[in-house]
C-alpha cells in the first residue's frame, strides 16, 4: 500500500477538536493524523462519533474548538476560505447525495467547470475518464436519479475524484447498499488505495479495514480508543471494549 | 384520439348494468318529454312523433323491469345466464341497439326542451324593452345590455391576476434568495451585515404581508402614492394618468402576491434533502453556487404546484381591490347591480364567470406543470457489468412525488 514513512509531514492532522450538539459532547479532544497515500478506516459502534468526525474533517460541522491542518492551513480557524480547501478534499456519503437534477456527466463536471478549475472539454474528459474507472462509462447521460444504489456511489466517488483531491474522505459509503451491491463499491475503493489516494474511510466493513487500510482507528464514546496496524488491532486488540466490538462483528 | 377510442370501447363492450343505466337515461327523457314546449320546439308540430318516443321510453323501462325481476328470480348461480331470453346471442344484438335508440330519444328530447327552450328564452327576452322577473330571461337581458362593462371587468380580473402573479413570481424568488441565506465562516463583516439584515428584512415583509388583509393594503398603497404625487404638486388628473387604481391594484397584489409565493418556494427548497446541499458544498462550491446550480432547480420543482395555485387565489382575491376602485369583475358587476338592482341575478353571474376562470387557469397550469416536470428516462443501455434492471428508472420519480408532497 505505498505507504512512505519517511514522509515526515502528515497530510491531515487533527489537534485537540471539539465538537459538541447541544449539550451532548460528541468529540472529546480527538488528535489524529493522516499521512500523504495513507488508508485509514474509522471503526466504532453507532454514536461513537466518527461520522462527526470525518464531517468536521472538511468543516461540514463546524467544530467547537481545536484545530485541523491541512495544507498548512487550520480549516477550523475562523474566516479561513473553506470553500476553497474543500475543492481539495472529496467526501463520498451514504446517502450518496448525486444531484438529482442532473444527469451523471453533469454530476461529475458541475464543479470543476463552475470553480473554474477546467475548461467544459477539459472537465468532460476527466469525467469520462473517471466514470470509466468506476465502470459507468454507458450511463453518462442517463439522469443521476435512474441509477441503482450502487451506481449512485461509484458516481459519487467519481465525481469527487474530479476535482482531483489530494484526500478522499468515505462517510460509511457501502451501509445504504444491499449486501450483495457492496462489493462493487469497495472494489472501487480499493483500485483507489492501490492508486495511492490518501483515504479515511469511515466503515462497518471489517474485511475493507483489516485487508485495505494501513492503519485502523477504533473510536468510543467521542474519543479514540485505540488505533494502530491492522493485523494488529484485529488480531491483538489492546483493549477489552475493542475486543467486545470486534468480537461481535467475527461472530457474523 | 385516444380518449375517442376509449369511448368507443366503452360503447361496443358489454356493462353488467346496462339495464339499470339505460332504463335511468329512459326516465330522464320520459321526465323532458312531460314538460312544456317552448316556442322554438322543432317537435311542437310532431305530435305522433312524440307519443311514440314516450312510449317507447315506457316499454323500455317495462323491459328493465322484466329484466329485473327475472335476475331475482333466478339468481343462483349461473341460472340467469341459462334461463333468460336476454342473455341469447340475438337478443343480445337486439337490445343494444334498443340501448342506442333510448339514448338517441332521450338526446332529441333533450335538445327539444332544455337546448331549444333556453335559446327561445334568450329570444325572448332579447326582445323585450324592459328587464322580465323571471331569474333566467332577467339574467340575459342585463347581460345583453351590458356585456360590455362585464367583459371589461374580466379582462382587468385576467390582467390584474395574470400580471400581478407574475411579477409577484420575479420579486418572491428574489426575496426568498434573501430569506435563506446563512452566514457562512470565510464571509468577511461586510457580507455577514447584508446577509443578516437581508434575511431579517425577508422576515419581517413575510410577517407583515402575511398578517395584514389585502383589502387594507391596496387602501394604504393607493392612498400613500396619491398622497405623495399630491404632495409632489401633481393635480388629481394628473394623478389619474400615472397612478390609476389599476396601477395601484397591480401593485397591491403584486406586494402581496410576493410574501405568500416566497414562503411557498421556501418550504419548496427546505423540501430539498439537505444531503444536495452539503454534496455541493463538499466539492468546493460557495453557497450562492451550491443554491443556484443545484438546490433552487430541485426546491422551485417542489414548488410549482403551489405557486401555480398562486393565481387561482390571486384571481378571486382581486376581488377586493374593487374597495379601491379597480374596476374588475366585481367592481363592473356592482356597477351593473346599480343600474338594475337585482343582486342575486348579477352575483350569480359573477360567481359564474370566477368560476370559469379559475377552472380555466388551473386547467392550463396544469398542462404547464405537467410539461415542466419531465419524469426520468428509463436507460436502454445494460452493458454494465453489474446492472440491475429492476432498479432503473423507478426511485427517482418516487423520491421527487415524495418531495411535492413535503413540499405542501
Amino acid at each position: 500500500m505505498g505507504l512512505d514513512n519517511t514522509a515526515a509531514e502528515p497530510l491531515i492532522r487533527v489537534e485537540n477538536l471539539r465538537k459538541s450538539f447541544g449539550s451532548h459532547l460528541v468529540l472529546k479532544d480527538i488528535d489524529f493524523a493522516v499521512m500523504p497515500g495513507e488508508v485509514v478506516t474509522i471503526i466504532g459502534a453507532s454514536g461513537s462519533g466518527k461520522s462527526t468526525l470525518l464531517r468536521c474533517m472538511n468543516l461540514l460541522e463546524t467544530p467547537d474548538s481545536g484545530h485541523i491542518w491541512f495544507h498548512g492551513e487550520d480549516l477550523a480557524a475562523d474566516r479561513v476560505n473553506i470553500n476553497r480547501l474543500r475543492e481539495k478534499i472529496g467526501m463520498v456519503f451514504q446517502s450518496f447525495n448525486l444531484f438529482n437534477n442532473k444527469n451523471v456527466l453533469d454530476n461529475c463536471t458541475l464543479a470543476p467547470v463552475t470553480l473554474k478549475k477546467m475548461g467544459k472539454a477539459e472537465a468532460e474528459d476527466v469525467a469520462r475518464r473517471n466514470l470509466e474507472a468506476v465502470g459507468l462509462s454507458d450511463f453518462i447521460n442517463a439522469p443521476a436519479t435512474s441509477l441503482s444504489g450502487g451506481q449512485k456511489q461509484r458516481v459519487a466517488i467519481a465525481r469527487a475524484l474530479c476535482m482531483k483531491p489530494d484526500l478522499m474522505l468515505f462517510d460509511e459509503p457501502t451501509s445504504a447498499l444491499d449486501p450483495e451491491i457492496v462489493g462493487e463499491v469497495l472494489n472501487v475503493m480499493r483500485d483507489l488505495a492501490a492508486e495511492g489516494m490518501t483515504m479515511v474511510v469511515v466503515t462497518h466493513e471489517m474485511a475493507f479495514a483489516k485487508n485495505v487500510s494501513d492503519k485502523v482507528v477504533f473510536m468510543d464514546q467521542g474519543v479514540i480508543a485505540e488505533q494502530g496496524d491492522p493485523q494488529q488491532m484485529f488480531t491483538d486488540p489492546q483493549l477489552p471494549r475493542t475486543r467486545e466490538f470486534l468480537a461481535r462483528y467475527l461472530e457474523d | 384520439m385516444s380518449r375517442l377510442r376509449k369511448i368507443k370501447q366503452f360503447v361496443i363492450s358489454d356493462h353488467r348494468y346496462v339495464f339499470l343505466a339505460t332504463s335511468f337515461v329512459a326516465a330522464v327523457g320520459i321526465w323532458f318529454s312531460l314538460q312544456r314546449r317552448s316556442a322554438m320546439s322543432f317537435l311542437r308540430g310532431a305530435y305522433t312523433v312524440e307519443v311514440a318516443m314516450y312510449w317507447f321510453l315506457m316499454a323500455w323501462l317495462a323491459l328493465s323491469a322484466v329484466a329485473l325481476v327475472w335476475k331475482l328470480t333466478h339468481w343462483k348461480g349461473d341460472a340467469y345466464q341459462r334461463t333468460s331470453p336476454f342473455t341469447k346471442p340475438a337478443a343480445k344484438a337486439a337490445l343494444r341497439l334498443g340501448s342506442y335508440a333510448v339514448c338517441a330519444v332521450t338526446a332529441a328530447l333533450f335538445v327539444d326542451r332544455a337546448v331549444m327552450g333556453f335559446l327561445s328564452v334568450v329570444s325572448d327576452s332579447l326582445s323585450h324593452d324592459k328587464n322580465p322577473s323571471d331569474f333566467l330571461s332577467s339574467i340575459v337581458y342585463m347581460l345583453d345590455k351590458s356585456y360590455g362593462i362585464i367583459g371589461q371587468g374580466i379582462l382587468t380580473t385576467v390582467g390584474l391576476s395574470v400580471f400581478g402573479t407574475l411579477i409577484a413570481f420575479v420579486l418572491a424568488i428574489l426575496l426568498v434568495f434573501l430569506r435563506i441565506q446563512q452566514v457562512d465562516r470565510c464571509d468577511n463583516d461586510a457580507v455577514r451585515f447584508f446577509k443578516t439584515f437581508g434575511t431579517a428584512f425577508a422576515k419581517v415583509y413575510s410577517t407583515v404581508v402575511r398578517g395584514t388583509p389585502m383589502m387594507v393594503q391596496g387602501m394604504l398603497i393607493y392612498f400613500a402614492g396619491f398622497g405623495l404625487l399630491r404632495n409632489s404638486g401633481m393635480t388629481v388628473s394628473e394623478i389619474g394618468k400615472v397612478w390609476s387604481t389599476f396601477v395601484a391594484g397591480l401593485v397591491t397584489i403584486s406586494l402581496n402576491s410576493t410574501a405568500y409565493m416566497m414562503e411557498v418556494l421556501r418550504g419548496g427548497i427546505e423540501a430539498v434533502d439537505p444531503g444536495q446541499n452539503e454534496a455541493a458544498r463538499s466539492l468546493g462550491l460557495s453557497q450562492w453556487q451550491a443554491m443556484i446550480k443545484v438546490v433552487f432547480p430541485q426546491g422551485i420543482k417542489n414548488a410549482i404546484p403551489a405557486l401555480s395555485n398562486e393565481l387561482v387565489v390571486n384571481i378571486k382575491d382581486s376581488s377586493v381591490l374593487s374597495v379601491i376602485g379597480v374596476f374588475d369583475l366585481m367592481f363592473a358587476t356592482k356597477t351593473v347591480v346599480g343600474i338594475y338592482f337585482k343582486q342575486v341575478e348579477l352575483y350569480v353571474v359573477a360567481a359564474l364567470c370566477y368560476l370559469c376562470l379559475t377552472m380555466v387557469a388551473s386547467w392550463l397550469l396544469g398542462k404547464f406543470a405537467q410539461r415542466l416536470s419531465v419524469e426520468p428516462q428509463p436507460l436502454t443501455s445494460v452493458s454494465d457489468m453489474n446492472a440491475t434492471v429492476g432498479t432503473v428508472a423507478g426511485t427517482g420519480s418516487s423520491e421527487y412525488s415524495l418531495d411535492k408532497k413535503k413540499a405542501r
